[in-house]
């Protein structure tokens, strides 16, 4: 287990940055203060992060920011990013509609 | 369900030519690719690449999408397009979205090569429209003919900036600057040389502070860093500019492999999260391999052996290759990719400081800070014995001064003026002894258009100089224009002597202009005067 798991660990106080605006998941909308404060609430992985805030949840599926989210929380566990893991990958990969995920082809020989 | 003996994710230069090897064995193969159009990154690709003949060299990345899409075709490759992978399930099975319809497939061997997508840098107004990937802008530019913006800067000094800079302004984009926050150029010197020559300002350890604009971008701050990469204060410089253009690399998309459960491992060197492979790239999990950027990013030649050596390893995994033949063949390919890995940017050389090249001459600090050679450069690499005719007359002038897998300089030429040797990442040198006809071979057959024809006794007073020229409309015989230094400096007029298309350039027009004499070592592209009128 990585030592990232350790919750019990004093990250210190959350401090505001001058750029805390700045959108870093475009597809929900989700700033750096947000996603900084929310490290600071406890979230300490990539996938608490996603269930929190909805950060890499949307259109792209974190595509985009999941390498900016990651970096955030190492920089505020003071750790490397390759010591977090990254979200959990699962199906389906690309975002589709209910429909066209429902409408499974069975019957092909 | 359907059922196949491989199943290939991803259309690109990987993915074709493991389908292609694989095939070839006797296996079938389906191919599954979500873009409307196969090739990946390929038919983006329209500069020569480097490498030597068995890598494909000097020619244009789109022509060897259409060789592959070709070799596939004959090989019985079943290519889908617009066909999403959804998911990879317990024993090789794919959930594939296909229209409205999700469809199950399944295979005794998989092959990933999904490749990578576009890194992104935040900064104020980095959502606004206007930001863009660098790869976004190659595929508007370059299939589907739209020209991303009217003024550019790009951010990122690595082959992709370069090279994408180049296309936006074969696009008929201006680059405004071409802005890094490391304190050296990332990619080719050549490519860094051509946007130079053209007059593009390079602005190495800056960054992008913010973007202007409330709806769209119309303007980019830039301000130098300092060792820890944060802005100076007091340093900032402001372009108006309708697009900035983010080149700040790739980051494999590997979540395919992840969830197949793959061994991964998290490799900055490789560009991110990356399944463990072996040689041949096969995974953790038997029969599954990868191929390609999303085993670790590297360049589309590399991709094309990859693949290759994918596809031969997964024919022997079922039998369709004896292990000897199979052991024969990659064992070339495995040179081929070794020799990929030469020089000054081999994957092993990523962050290291270069003081000399092989042939131990002190690099040019101004290539890598400015993207040009400046003259004291020409003394220890273009003026040195072993690389000037002194006949008088026409000779090549070779301005390739970084140890790079490339050789075709070398066949091009069929007096043997040139040679580069067997280690295909040594410098060219001339061999005097044979005399240039000034036939522009080797001008044309430069990946980095590195090459110029210089004759400094054209007639009295004037030199002659022989460019390759990208760029339409092509100049007209007699046209009077500006000469430009390697730094863009505009230098005086310079009349067309001479403009040579031929189907063995492809695509590159030569273009000979007359300059005075003393022009004969500075002069290196031209512009048409219309073009200087508006700067």
């Amino acid at each position: 287990m990585k030592s990232i798991n350790d919750r019990s660990q004093d990250i210190g106080p959350f401090v505001s940055q001058t750029d805390d605006a700045i959108i870093i998941c475009r597809c929900e909308e989700i700033t750096k203060g947000e996603i900084r404060q929310a490290i600071h609430d406890g979230m300490f992985t990539v996938n608490e992060i996603r269930r929190y805030l909805r950060a890499g949840m949307g259109l792209c599926q974190g595509q985009t920011c999941g390498k900016l989210v990651k970096n955030l929380i190492a920089r505020e566990l003071n750790v490397i990013p390759d010591q977090l893991d990254p979200a959990t990958s699962r199906s389906p990969m690309r975002p589709v509609e209910m429909k066209v995920l429902g409408n499974e082809e069975v019957a092909h020989v | 369900m359907k059922r196949y003996d491989l199943i290939v994710v991803g259309a690109g230069p990987a993915g074709l030519s493991a389908a292609i090897e694989a095939a070839r064995c006797g296996m079938r193969v389906a191919v599954f690719d979500e873009n409307a159009k196969p090739g990946g990154q390929l038919f983006k690709q329209i500069h020569k690449f480097f490498g030597s003949k068995e890598h494909q060299a000097k020619i244009r990345g789109y022509k060897i999408g259409e060789t592959l899409l070709a070799e596939a075709a004959e090989a019985g490759v079943e290519v889908f397009l617009n066909a999403t992978v959804a998911g990879i399930y317990l024993d090789k099975e794919l959930l594939v979205q296909r229209g409205e319809v999700m469809e199950h497939f399944k295979a005794d061997t998989i092959i990933i090569a999904t490749g990578a997508a576009e890194n992104m840098v935040t900064f104020e107004g980095w959502t606004l429209p206007g930001v863009i990937g660098a790869g976004a802008a190659q595929t508007m530019m370059n299939l589907y003919g739209i020209k991303p913006g009217q003024k550019v800067l790009m951010l990122g000094s690595g082959n992709v900036g370069l090279v994408v800079s180049f296309q936006l302004m074969q696009a008929g984009c201006e680059v405004v600057a071409l802005v890094d926050a490391a304190p050296r150029v990332g990619g080719y010197g050549v490519h860094a040389a051509k946007i130079a020559r053209c007059g593009v300002p390079f602005y190495l350890a800056h960054t992008i502070t913010k973007a202007e604009g409330s709806n769209c971008v119309t303007g980019v701050e830039i301000a130098q860093v300092d060792d820890d990469f944060a802005p100076i204060p007091g340093t900032e410089k402001h372009f108006d500019v309708d697009t900035i253009c983010l080149a700040v690399g790739l980051s494999p998309m590997s979540q395919l492999l992840k969830m197949a459960g793959c061994n991964m491992v998290d490799d900055p060197r490789r560009g991110g999260q990356v399944p463990q492979v072996d040689e041949n790239g096969e995974t953790s999990i038997p029969g599954l391999f990868a191929a390609g950027d999303v085993s670790g990013i590297e360049e589309a030649s590399s991709a094309m052996i990859q693949g290759r050596m994918s596809g031969l390893a997964a024919a022997a995994y079922l039998g369709f290759l004896s292990e000897q033949d199979k052991d024969n063949r990659l064992a070339d390919l495995e040179i081929a990719l070794d020799s990929l890995h030469q020089g000054m940017f081999a994957p092993g050389s990523k962050g290291k400081t270069i003081a000399k090249t092989d042939e131990g001459i002190a690099v040019s600090q101004s290539l890598l800070k400015k993207g040009y050679l400046d003259d004291a450069d020409l003394e220890r690499f273009i003026n040195r014995s072993d690389q000037t005719d002194k006949k008088s007359g026409i000779h090549p002038v070779i301005e390739c001064t970084q140890n790079i897998p490339c050789n075709p300089c070398q066949d091009a030429c069929t007096r043997g003026c040139i040679k580069v040797g067997k280690t295909i990442t040594a410098l060219p040198r001339i061999d005097a002894a044979n005399s240039c006809t000034g036939c522009g071979m080797c001008i044309a057959s430069c990946s980095g258009q590195a090459i110029f024809l210089v004759d400094e006794d054209y007639a009295p007073g004037y030199a002659s100089i022989t460019l390759p020229y990208e760029f339409l409309p092509r100049p007209q015989k007699g046209e009077l224009g500006i000469a430009l230094s390697r730094s863009g400096r505009p230098l005086g007029y310079a009349e067309i002597i001479d403009v040579r298309s031929a189907k063995a350039y492809d695509q590159t027009t030569l273009v000979t202009i007359k300059v005075p004499v003393e022009q004969a070592m500075t002069a290196r592209f031209y512009q048409p005067e219309t073009n200087a009128a508006g700067q």
